[in-house]
């Protein structure tokens, strides 16, 4: 814990992604699990006070167990910054698109996707994959024709 | 002892012909519940005055709440412990949103640095440090410093597979 | 134990039912027929002499017990309660594709018609689709998936009800030549119930086949395989 500003400047570190104020944090656990929130203010070692209003994350104190770190930072904001400066400044940042479009995001909503599927949807998947081995295995008997 | 809650706790020795309206005394009291809170009532009283349980009453016992829970605060707590070999006063400092919550915190760091139970500890004073020139102590200062920030270099991830090919890294450059 | 060796001790192979049924005892003619019973009346009457007796008396055949309980045994109180309509479990709709459990489909998905008096499941494969007929299924031994057949077309006619799957009680002939597969004729299914069959599912394959692969699923049985974790999965 000698992390100063002078330090960090010093220092080329390997580490990207800090616990900081502004750092834009993925809640792992608990009833708002999935969510993105904003770490509003360093409590201690263990935990920080996170807040989401735009992605209904209550403000609450959170463990970093239970959080993952995200590369986006919203870099303007002060410590301890009340709800509605968290909103404005996580909207400004453009967070939630950039969230979106990012590939960790897209594979979250497909494992949820695949998680929540029916009976029959599986069935689906399934006739699916078998097309899909099927339209592979032509192309390269077709293939391995051709080059014989 | 579990979560903590801060108790009003108002009683007085009961009235007697010579003094029909005994004096009221009022402490606040960290406990887990009202019982615990009457008890330890009891057991101050009797230290500080010429009172007990058996000729005395609880008028009244309300729970304080804390007036803003989301603001994260530094207390500081004045406490009196009784080790294996004398009794000590001490000042500790803590990070925390409510002074509940300090007071849970510094029970469990007695607890572990002191191997001291709830029954020896008794809490002298919790105050809100307001100035930041005030706080004593470094490991609460470092925590104040403008721009702070640290990697968890130390993760713990989830598998969802019933048996893994490989050990588990807990350290990461790339850190999730 | 006899005919249920024990595979450990105390433990046979076979279970009381199994080891019962073996036994047969339930098979055994009973030969002797009830004596028929004469009735004879309540009371009888007697001459009885003296004066101030009446000179007749009715006298009861049989005598009344001597003994009388000294204290008063309570009667339990008649209940008023009666068992209700079996409650269906919210997820079972008409036009539900159930998944059978237990039984000679089971693993097959079926499409559910209507709650019968009983409490039973009104099911149909459909019969084209996936060869299980109309049928009765208790609804604990089903698995409820989410979707949906619309069965707005589908009349049941009225002739399909419990009694409908009553067994035909057929006259029983020699035990011997049952045993011998003598005089025993495959029974012809009825027309009848033929015709019920197809009349219902008729508009239910109709319907079926407006939905993409709809029809393959019903005819595809269901089965856990490896990785997959039950309580996970949602229907």
């Amino acid at each position: 814990m000698t992390t100063t500003t002078a330090t960090s400047e010093r220092l080329q570190s390997t580490f990207k992604r800090f616990v900081e104020v502004g750092r834009v944090v993925l809640v792992n656990d608990g009833p708002s699990a999935g969510n993105l929130a904003v770490i509003v203010e360093i409590i201690d070692h263990n935990r920080a006070l996170i807040d989401g209003p735009t992605t209904s994350v209550p403000r609450q104190s959170f463990p970093y167990r239970n959080l993952i770190l995200t590369p986006y930072t919203i870099a303007s904001l002060p410590r301890g910054a009340g709800n509605g400066a968290v909103k404005k400044a996580f909207e400004k940042a453009g967070v939630l698109e950039k969230w979106q479009s990012s590939g960790w995001a897209k594979k979250l909503a497909a494992r949820k996707q695949r998680k929540n599927a029916s009976d029959f949807d599986r069935f689906q998947i399934q006739l699916a994959k078998k097309s899909r081995r099927e339209e592979v295995r032509k192309a390269y008997v077709k293939e391995k024709k051709a080059s014989a | 002892m579990g979560r903590f809650t801060e108790y009003s706790v108002i009683g007085r020795t009961l009235p007697t012909e010579a003094t029909p309206e005994p004096k009221l005394y009022r402490m606040r009291i960290f406990a887990p519940n009202e019982v615990v809170a009457k008890s330890r009532y009891w057991y101050y009283l009797r230290q500080l005055k010429k009172a007990k349980k058996a000729n005395g009453e609880i008028v009244a016992i309300n729970v304080i709440h804390e007036k803003k829970p989301l603001k994260v605060k530094n207390f500081a707590i004045w406490l009196r412990y009784d080790s294996r070999s004398g009794t000590h006063n001490m000042v500790k400092e803590f990070r925390a949103l409510s002074r509940a919550e300090a007071v849970e915190a510094m029970y469990q760091d007695m607890a572990a640095r002191h191997r001291a139970r709830f029954r020896s500890v008794q809490i002298l004073r919790v105050a809100e440090i307001e100035k930041k020139e005030d706080i004593r102590r470094p490991y609460i200062k470092q925590l104040l410093e403008p721009g702070l920030k640290f990697p968890l270099p130390h993760r713990r991830t989830k598998s969802k597979a019933w048996y893994a090919a490989n050990r588990p890294v807990s350290f990461s450059f790339i850190v999730f | 134990m006899a005919r249920s060796k024990e595979v450990a001790p105390n433990v046979g192979r076979l279970s009381r039912s199994q080891v019962a049924a073996k036994r047969g005892l339930f098979k055994g003619k009973k030969t002797s027929t009830a004596p028929a019973k004469t009735e004879s009346p309540a009371h009888t009457e007697k001459t009885v002499g003296g004066k101030a007796n009446g000179e007749k008396r009715l006298v009861p055949t049989n005598k009344a017990s001597k003994y009388y309980p000294a204290e008063d045994v309570k009667k339990p109180k008649v209940s008023r309660k009666s068992a209700g309509k079996t409650a269906l479990r919210s997820s079972i709709t008409p036009g539900t594709v159930l998944i059978l459990l237990a039984g000679r489909f089971a693993g097959k998905r079926v499409v559910f018609l209507k709650q019968l008096d009983s409490g039973l499941l009104l099911v149909s494969g459909p019969f084209k689709i996936n060869g299980v007929p109309l049928r009765r299924v208790s609804q604990a031994y089903v698995i409820a998936t989410s979707t949906k057949v619309d069965i707005a077309g589908v009349s049941i006619p009225e002739t399909v009800n419990d009694s409908y799957f009553a067994k035909s009680k057929a006259a029983k002939g020699s035990k011997e030549g049952e045993f011998f597969g003598e005089g025993k004729e495959k029974k012809a299914f009825p027309e009848e119930k033929k015709s019920e069959q197809k009349s219902v599912d008729a508009a239910l394959i109709a319907s079926i086949k407006k939905v993409d692969n709809l029809a393959k699923y019903l005819k595809a049985s269901w089965g856990l395989s490896k990785g997959d974790r039950f309580h996970e999965l949602k229907f």
